[in-house]
């Protein structure tokens, strides 16, 4: 008997509110997600050239779950506390038929469990179908190819996703189990408790209102004008500047949506006077919530953000080179004429690239004469650091550099007499790239040894070899004849080589290079590889987007989930109101459309402020510590952007048109006759 | 009877709650007019049916059968935006708790029922002041119920249910929930409306006291109007109209225990 009515509520719970039991999947779906990272495509490639660095992640990985749990604590807390709520007058019920609250909370405990089940089980096929999806797609945002994918589960992720959905299900039935211990027994039976109308005094709102206004412009002043700095002292002054105003505006928007709603109500009909006091209401008595959940989308936004930055910035750069050999001549050739290797080789090239003579760089009467290239440094913005350590220490020679351009389907250099151009393989970093662009786009020259070679207004920034842990600060690309004038060793520093692409597209790049790494390993000759290369850089791809992408996703559905069961729950305590609409002549459609109303705006007014902010943050994020690549098209950056915001609009709408849908209903339901 | 005079005719209404054998007839075909200007109470015991008829007039109830017919039109067939009209206009209702919207001032909560058919407060702010100062509560038109004592949240709910200037004014027990001071104060601004503006009122009442107010008094019991209570209001003083009131309860349900 007890397990059927135990099994009979939870299933009641679950058809009656949909958004209840949606909460509980999206709990378990975030967690699995999370701790299945390590059996991710990427990360399983990973761990295999980058092992410490993986091993670092999936140690960082329980704090972010216990992070993840803290959240989701309150997305279900606040789940069950709608169910239980709307159940009050059951459990009253209950008691005065007899039944002990002991063996009432039991029941509650056993329902969560019983519902806990149902929730996993349709949870964990989500989950799975879910990160499966993520592998494929994050296998092939970094170019791994999905030729290597294999179906994964993982029985640890599964174990602690249970363990923790579980734990947050009753700590949280615990924690309203707790307040429902407190209640008198008669209280189980009030529709609902009354709030009163709290009359805050007009200047106090006021000033709330305002000093929150200017917090939150003064915290987006500092992070846009001062952030770039990187001073701590900044950083924590937009963090308390942000917060405190966000929690000020909304302490104050109260009072001031009031003093607003007396000035038009006398010229107000219909329900707008109403509809405009329930939303004041609800700002009033949950303005705490609506800065948590302001600022939970706040930071669910600039996550999103910086995750796909971090992914689009990182992925973006394109493989130049797939192998770079070093050796002597001979032991080279000997390698690369292999049958097998022969036939997997699409091109390949010695790469001159030299320190410059002794002399060159430093000597006095030989140096190269950059003061032109000073000067024009001196013109740009933030050059300061550039000009102090600005030396050109290497040369490349330009028919190496050409086949590079030639490979990668760029158009070659073709440099004239007397001309040179610049190169950083460090472009990406920060704003050198673009500070070095801005400088020799006027058209500079360079003196070398008493001679005067124009520079090309281009940059040039394609890795000249495979390994990418290679860099160079600053390289002159000179014609051949001049490179071995000027080069201290004129020999080529390696051999280049690039997979035919016809092996790469039918194999996919992780499959190609792996094949060929095993038969160069075999061959003894020393080596190096695009995807050795980027393997740390891989890393911090998949690990910076993947965990803040993540938290970003957990936060969004959080803030969500507290605006609308929040607001469900307010209406569920008001809802006598309704009743005394009907009975004064308002319509049920009418009725609704004012609760669709009050959603909408009570969304909008959460959604505005994290919006605003988000601008800022991001903005903030791009000028100070996060830099797209230089060369990076700003239509595709915009296009991402565009494309991300449509889901994120498109997902909210959806959201709240489900909020919107589920009042409705509560609202037509009400039946007047129901009254003594 | 003068039937010129006729605001509201109940005919033949009876109310069957349930099905099968847990049928309950609350009224049993209950018949009777209610004139212009009259201040009609309804007494009897609790179950009696008093309420299910006042519900049935205010519809929040739908008559199994019989008529209820105010000015001519019968309302059992009235939903949909006539039924929203008839709530909003011609009926003024006056619940026992006040069910005054706590999160709107005393202003919004009086225009209410206005705003819902078009009206503004700007429009109609005559109407509030005359009856502000009528009910004495022109101090608090600004305050939020909360701010209220229960007194003046019933006077509040009155001029609510007077602001569309109804043809009928439905009060359930509305002394139920105040002390004798504001029971006697509400009585007194309700009877000088009644009076002094011609306003029909049929009110529901346990309370011989605010029933001794009313110009006649009609006793339910078991689903039938079986007593009818009239007072001439020149002739008859309200404590004398009080004495009979109590000696009918007496004599026809031997004592409060059974009226009551």
């Amino acid at each position: 008997m007890f397990c059927k009515q135990v099994r009979r509520n939870a299933a009641k719970n679950r058809k009656g509110n949909g958004l209840f039991f949606g909460s509980l999947v999206i709990a378990i779906v975030a967690f699995y997600t999370l701790l299945s990272l390590g059996e991710q495509d990427v990360m399983r490639y990973l761990a295999t050239i980058e092992s410490d660095a993986v091993g670092k992640l999936m140690m960082m990985l329980p704090a972010v779950y216990a992070v993840s749990l803290f959240f989701v604590f309150f997305l279900v807390y606040f789940a069950c506390k709608y169910q239980t709520d709307s159940r009050k007058r059951e459990f009253g019920l209950y008691l005065m038929l007899g039944m002990k609250r002991s063996r009432l909370f039991f029941m509650l405990f056993a329902e969560t469990l019983w519902s806990s089940l149902i929730s996993l089980l349709t949870g964990i096929p989500i989950a799975l179908f879910l990160t499966e999806g993520i592998s494929l797609a994050t296998a092939k945002i970094v170019g791994l190819g999905i030729i290597g994918h294999h179906f994964s589960f993982s029985p640890d992720a599964m174990l602690w996703t249970v363990c923790g959905f579980i734990l947050v299900q009753l700590l949280s039935m615990l924690v309203i189990c707790m307040n429902l211990v407190k209640a008198e027994t008669a209280e189980f039976f009030r529709s609902g408790s009354e709030k009163k109308q709290a009359p805050l005094s007009g200047v106090r709102s006021t000033a709330c209102f305002t000093l929150g206004t200017g917090l939150l412009i003064a915290a987006y002043y500092l992070g846009i004008f001062q952030m770039h700095s990187l001073r701590m002292a900044v950083m924590l002054a937009v963090i308390v500047c942000g917060i405190l105003g966000t929690f000020l505006l909304y302490r104050g928007l109260g009072g001031f949506l009031g003093q607003y709603i007396r000035r038009k109500s006398p010229n107000a009909a219909g329900l707008k006077t109403f509809t405009a006091r329930q939303v004041q209401e609800n700002v009033l008595s949950q303005h705490k919530s609506l800065a948590i959940s302001s600022l939970l989308l706040l930071m669910a936004l600039s996550c999103i953000s910086y995750g796909i930055s971090m992914g689009f910035g990182r992925s973006g750069s394109r493989r130049s080179v797939d192998f770079s050999l070093f050796g002597t001549e001979t032991e080279m050739n000997a390698v690369l004429e292999k049958n097998d290797i022969d036939e997997m080789v699409e091109d390949s090239y010695p790469l001159y690239l030299s320190a410059v003579k002794d002399g060159y760089d430093r000597d006095e009467e030989k140096a190269f004469d950059t003061g032109e290239f000073v000067k024009a440094l001196r013109t740009v913005e933030d050059s300061d650091n550039i000009i102090e350590n600005l030396h050109i220490e290497y040369v490349i020679g330009e028919s190496s550099y050409n086949r590079i351009l030639k490979n990668m389907g760029k158009e070659e250099l073709k440099l004239a007499d007397h001309e040179t151009a610049i190169y950083t393989s460090m472009g990406n970093d920060g704003d050198f790239g673009s500070i070095l662009t801005k400088a020799i786009s006027g058209g500079i020259s360079i003196g070398i040894d008493g001679v005067n070679y124009s520079i090309r207004p281009t940059l040039c920034m394609d890795n000249v070899v495979a390994d990418r842990a290679i860099t160079l600060y600053m390289a002159l690309v000179v014609p051949d004849e001049l490179f071995t004038k000027l080069a201290s060793e004129p020999e080529a520093y390696c051999r280049n080589v690039n997979l035919k692409d016809e092996i790469v597209d039918n194999t996919g790049l992780m499959q190609a290079i792996q094949k060929m790494d095993a038969m160069l390993e075999d061959t003894g000759i020393e080596y190096d590889s695009y995807l050795g290369g980027i393997g740390r850089n891989l890393f911090y791809t998949v690990a910076a987007s993947y965990l803040t992408i993540y938290l970003g996703v957990l936060f969004w559905l959080i803030a969500n989930t507290v605006i609308g069961l929040k607001y469900l729950i307010s209406q569920r305590q008001t809802k006598h109101r309704y009743e005394t609409l009907t009975m004064l002549g308002a319509d049920t459609p009418a009725m609704c459309r004012s609760v669709k109303k009050q959603i909408g705006i009570y969304f909008v007014l959460v959604l505005s402020t994290a919006l605003v902010s988000s601008a800022a943050a991001i903005f903030t994020m791009f000028r100070s510590f996060t830099k797209l690549p230089v060369g990076t098209s700003v239509s595709t950056v915009a296009l991402i952007s565009a494309i991300a915001l449509v889901i994120f609009a498109a997902v909210e709408i959806v959201y709240i048109g489900i909020v919107k849908r589920t009042a409705s209903r509560e609202v037509s339901r009400i039946e007047i006759t129901n009254r003594r | 009877m003068n039937t010129q005079n006729q605001i509201l005719q109940v005919e033949s209404l009876s109310k069957i709650y349930g099905k099968g054998d847990n049928r309950t007839q609350a009224l049993k075909g209950i018949t009777f007019d209610v004139l212009e200007g009259e201040f009609l109470g309804i007494m009897g015991a609790s179950g009696s049916g008093k309420t299910t008829l006042l519900n049935c007039i205010a519809t929040m109830l739908k008559p199994t059968s019989g008529k209820i017919v105010l000015r001519g039109q019968d309302i059992s067939g009235f939903h949909g935006g006539k039924l929203a009209d008839y709530r909003g206009r011609e009926i003024g209702y006056l619940f026992q708790e006040f069910e005054l919207l706590d999160n709107l001032t005393a202003r919004e909560n009086i225009t209410l029922p206005l705003a819902l058919h078009g009206i503004t407060a700007k429009q109609a702010e005559g109407d509030i002041s005359a009856l502000a100062s009528m009910l004495d509560i022109t101090a608090v038109l600004d305050k939020f119920p909360s701010q209220m004592s229960g007194g003046q949240k019933q006077r509040v709910a009155a001029a609510r249910a007077l602001i569309s200037d109804p043809d009928i004014v439905l009060a359930d027990e509305p002394t139920g929930a105040l002390d004798s001071k504001n029971s006697k104060m509400l009585m007194d601004k309700l009877s000088s409306i009644n009076i002094g503006q011609n306003k029909t009122i049929m009110m529901v009442t346990h309370d011989a006291n605010a029933a001794s107010y009313c110009s006649r008094i009609l006793f339910i019991q078991d689903g039938y109007i079986f007593h009818e209570l009239r007072r001439n209001r020149q002739a008859e003083s309200t404590s004398a109209f009080y004495e009979r009131i109590v000696t009918v309860m007496a004599q026809l349900g031997g004592g409060s225990a059974n009226v009551l």
